[in-house]
């Protein structure tokens, strides 16, 4: 009995030890790659952002993966990111967040389009314990639920509509009237009732506040009134074929006003492009523009490089929407280097010490996980091409009045 | 009763051990297995039964989920929200039947369908009620955890699915029922001998909607966010029909085990096809009707299709 | 002259409408089935009049012209390989059927195109001309006038060519017809075929004047459903009707109200019409 115990023992230790080298040895080969999940609105009314979420994340992917990788502890890993469809509804997209971290064994998640979703997922990252960046989510409701896993790299909404409302009131004092016409959708409703408040605030009469629907393919009835009130400034929210759409028809009706602002279209270049010289001196804000001059410390370093890798790729110019996902993933690329492993809570009190700058501007996350280091450029349509107005360092020209 | 009804009661007890095997994605499909169960099950009773295309679940399920949701948001209990859910549905329902089920055929699918535009403008437009566009936010219950939750949610939509299946084959077997089949083989005549089917038909509508609005209720309770785009989609009026199809209309356990083979089918197609899972399932539809159109429980099945056509 | 201007939009947007919803009406009508791939065939046709546009600089008037024989074929073959083997059957399976198929082309398109919003934008625009301070933009104008002269084609062919006149026998009374020694299986495809290329037709006049994406195909079909109902089925001065009121009650509607209220007041409308009046405003009673 004596002389047996050393050889059970023994046994049973090189037992161990096989087990063990062939665990961590398997642990090695699945651990070469990290995973990042990212449910996407493919199919459905939010298809044309999850092109542009895709865009931002495959861009950000494939620097990672040519520069050999994030780099943890020494060892150098291959970024993989895991893509579902969950068709623009919001119970699929929580659905999809719960497969990849349950099914696929993502190692970190990246959230659904805009705040709705991303509220929605982020009640599953806080209970598995999931380091989550939402890269659409405005909304300070998002984040006040006391969730330590998420982080956001959209300001609130009034941070959009107040330096807007503030550059109109100096540069057009004619301005009195506002009109408001807003999808009715999360984002876009969110906005226009922001900017109602802005424009309140500020002095401002709202002498018209409508809402029209998804889908809704004319607009001649509700232009007409708003000509009729003659108001100086016109802020029209909504996507891209509303707002193109809205476009056309105040041209088809002639209508004209000091001052045009539109969100969010005037930040894609499809809109743009589109437009034509009808979008000329249409002001508009959002979180990041193409032209912002930041210096940053993050794998695409400054911001004209990270146009210049876009362009190379996609042969077009990037906006927000793209930037966003990119530096999303640029983030957590940082804060797992910096940790140095792997280990999910590590990894989020690093996200949540984050205080770096990026081509994205500079990041810092509040007490809720939304960043609050941004100030988000204000810019207007001059000659076909975007001009930032506001904040003062990217600052490329002045406001002008009038659109025809 | 008969052997295929026993035998559904049989499937409904044994998924019940679901929890015992399953992990919280497990949980998460069998939830939404119990809840497409119920929606082609109610369905069944207006468009099984009684031969009546209705395209009007997604409205109230819709429904169901918005007064559920209303009313979780304010602070009312789950167990309180949720019949009032369906109540309200059932009110909501049998009064409008009233005034649709006058309509025959494509008259009355397309006014079911029409339905979901007029609720879902309805809520869009109630803001300061359900949040319109932006979407309403269900406050989290207390949380006892990943699978706590999962579990709960589980068998809240299972109860409601042996609920909805006791009170489908109560309906077959009562003077209902067979007022329904009445009406489905000749509407006329059903008329003519004296049945009052326009009182039937509410019925019918009513208890077809009260259910789903149930589902709805747990559902928003479960997703604890909802936006009138999610919830009056139009495709949660299309799948029970498809599921009906599967399974072979009107026998409450064709149907069910259809709500199965279809979510097994929609998991399935919808991982392995990101770009074209949609394409794939409208492939799936059409080689269905094509090649099996009296779907996957033949038997007795023929009887059901010429009462359709009746209609 | 706000009044003036509302009624003009909704005279031009109403024979938009009338345009969307006229090849949906002859399915409906004839076939007695509801295509619910109407919608995507108007968003194919609307990218093919970008296509052409953006790739060969062929513009949209011609490219009425290339569209109508494509999808006449298209939708001919369809009926021919798929639909006719359950015509027959209850409107549950025809329904869920072009359901299926409209998932499929949808999807095909999605995946294909794209679905980011694509605009056609003539170079140079084509203005507004103004009467009176009344506005009317001079593309809607002449999609309009585009929309009529083929509703007024459809008309002609229903009545002066032999085909035609099959095709409202069958939509009369099918066993008649049969009787009359009518291939009603040919007519069957021909009259979905037909459809199929007014429905081109439509979504090419709509790439002048809506931004294109596969999304945007529930719209176009919402809108035939209410117009249909509306003017009455498969008639060709229906559709019109149909188009023109829905227009206005669209226009005065979010005048009125407000304009998230237009379209729920159009579909509220719709349903009571259905009840009262299903027949429609200028129809005659359509099929059970």
């Amino acid at each position: 009995m004596a002389r047996s115990l050393p050889l059970y023992a023994r046994l049973s230790r090189s037992l161990v030890v096989a087990a063990a080298v062939a665990l961590s040895a398997s642990a090695a080969f699945a651990q070469d790659v990290i995973k990042f999940g990212a449910p996407l609105p493919l199919t459905g009314p939010l298809a044309p952002e999850a092109i542009k979420q895709q865009q931002g994340y495959d861009l950000w992917a494939e620097q990672v993966n040519k520069a050999g990788g994030i780099s943890v502890g020494g060892k150098k890993y291959k970024v993989e990111i895991v893509y579902s469809d969950y068709q623009s509804n919001t119970p699929r997209a929580v659905q999809a967040t719960e497969q990849m971290i349950t099914q696929d064994g993502v190692n970190f998640m990246f959230s659904p389009f805009g705040s709705g979703a991303a509220k929605a997922a982020s009640s599953l990252s806080e209970r598995y314990k999931m380091p989550t960046i939402a890269s659409t989510a405005s909304s300070p409701q998002v984040y006040d639920q006391g969730y330590k896993y998420l982080f956001g790299t959209f300001t609130p909404n009034d941070t959009l509509t107040t330096p807007l409302t503030k550059i109109v009131k100096a540069k057009a004092p004619n301005v009195k009237k506002v009109a408001i016409l807003a999808r009715n959708d999360l984002f876009p409703l969110a906005i226009a009732q922001e900017m109602e408040k802005s424009a309140k605030a500020n002095g401002l009469d709202v002498v018209y506040f409508e809402k029209y629907a998804i889908g809704t393919l004319d607009h001649s009835a509700t232009l007409s009134q708003i000509k009729s009130l003659a108001p100086q400034w016109i802020f029209v929210t909504g996507y891209i074929n509303d707002l193109l759409l809205v476009r056309k028809q105040m041209s088809d009706q002639e209508i004209k006003a000091d001052v045009v602002s539109m969100i969010a279209g005037p930040a894609y270049q499809e809109f743009i492009d589109a437009a034509g010289p009808s979008g000329e001196n249409i002001s508009s804000a959002a979180w990041w523009h193409p032209a912002a001059k930041y210096d940053g410390k993050d794998i695409f370093g400054t911001t004209a490089n990270y146009v210049k890798l876009f362009r190379e790729k996609y042969k077009s110019d990037p906006d927000y929407a793209q930037a966003s996902a990119s530096v999303s993933g640029a983030l957590f690329q940082m804060a797992i280097e910096k940790a140095g492993t792997l280990d999910k809570e590590k990894v989020r009190d690093a996200l949540a010490a984050t205080d770096v700058m990026t081509f994205w501007g500079p990041v810092r996350f509040g007490p809720t996980g939304q960043i609050n280091s941004l100030e988000p450029p204000v810019f207007q349509l001059q000659g076909g091409k975007a001009i930032v107005l506001s904040p003062d360092i990217i600052k490329q020209g002045e406001f002008k009045l009038g659109v025809n | 009763m008969s052997r295929s009804n026993l035998i559904l009661l049989a499937l409904i007890a044994c998924i019940a051990a679901l929890p015992m095997f399953g992990g919280a994605y497990a949980l998460r499909l069998g939830t939404i297995a119990c809840m497409y169960a119920i929606l082609a099950l109610s369905w069944n009773v207006v468009g099984g039964l009684a031969g009546y295309p209705s395209f009007a679940t997604a409205a109230f399920f819709g429904l169901g989920a918005y007064i559920g949701g209303v009313l979780l948001a304010r602070g009312m209990p789950l167990a309180a929200a949720v019949p009032i859910a369906g109540i309200g549905s059932f009110l909501v329902a049998a009064l409008l039947g009233a005034a649709l089920l006058r309509l025959r055929g494509h008259y009355f699918a397309i006014a079911s369908l029409s339905l979901i535009e007029v609720f879902r403008e309805v809520v869009n437009n109630a803001t300061d009620l359900t949040g319109g566009g932006m979407g309403l936010n269900i406050p989290l219950s207390a949380s006892a955890g990943v699978m706590a939750d999962a579990t709960f949610f589980f068998y809240a939509m299972w109860s409601l699915l042996l609920v909805t299946a006791v009170m489908v084959m109560a309906v077959s077997l009562s003077k209902l029922g067979f007022g329904l089949s009445c009406i489905r083989q000749n509407e006329t005549a059903a008329n003519m001998v004296g049945l009052n089917t326009t009182l039937y038909k509410s019925i019918a509508f009513g208890l077809s909607a009260c259910f789903v609005g149930s589902a709805g209720g747990i559902y928003a309770a479960w997703v604890h966010y909802i936006d009138p785009s999610d919830v009056f989609d139009i495709l949660y009026s299309v799948k029970p029909i498809v599921m009906a199809l599967i399974g072979g209309l009107g026998s409450p356990l064709g149907v069910t085990v259809g709500a199965f083979v279809y979510l097994g089918l929609e998991e399935v197609v919808w991982r392995n096809y990101i770009q074209i899972h949609s394409g794939v399932l409208g492939i799936i539809i059409v080689l269905l009707l094509l090649f099996l159109p009296h779907g996957l429980m033949s038997v007795g099945s023929w009887r059901w299709r010429r009462g359709m056509k009746n209609a | 002259m706000f009044a003036a201007q509302i009624l003009i939009n909704a005279l031009v947007l109403g024979c938009l409408y009338a345009c969307i919803a006229i090849g949906f009406s002859l399915v409906w009508g004839v076939l007695n089935v509801i295509n619910l791939i109407h919608g995507s065939f108007i968003v194919l046709g609307a990218y093919l009049a970008w296509s052409l546009y953006q790739g060969f600089h062929v513009s949209p008037w011609y490219a009425l012209v290339i569209a109508a024989p494509l999808f006449f074929v298209f939708g001919y073959v369809i009926q021919r390989i798929v639909l006719n083997r359950v015509i027959t059957a209850p409107v549950l399976v025809t329904l869920t059927m072009t359901f299926g198929l409209d998932l499929i082309l949808n999807n095909a398109m999605i995946y294909y195109f794209k679905a980011d919003y694509r605009k056609l934008t003539l170079k140079p625009p084509m203005g507004s001309v103004s009467i009176f301070d009344v506005v009317v933009p001079v593309d809607r104008l002449v999609a309009t006038i585009a929309a009529l002269a083929l509703t007024g084609i459809l008309y002609l062919i229903l009545r002066r060519l032999r085909v035609g006149r099959a095709i409202v026998a069958v939509r009369l009374d099918r066993d008649a017809a049969v009787l009359m020694g009518v291939d009603v299986n040919a007519i069957y495809a021909i009259a979905f075929g037909l459809g199929t290329a007014l429905a081109g037709c439509a979504g090419v006049l709509m790439a002048l004047i809506f931004p294109i994406s596969p999304l945007t195909s529930t719209a176009y079909l919402g809108k035939a459903f209410v117009v249909c109902v509306l003017g009455g089925l498969g008639s060709v001065s229906g559709a019109l009707a149909g188009g023109v009121l829905l227009a206005l009650i669209e226009g005065v509607g979010s005048a009125m109200f407000g304009p998230a209220h237009a379209t729920t007041l159009s579909f509220v409308l719709l349903i009571v019409f259905l009840i009262l009046r299903p027949q429609g405003l200028l129809g005659r009673k359509g099929f059970e």
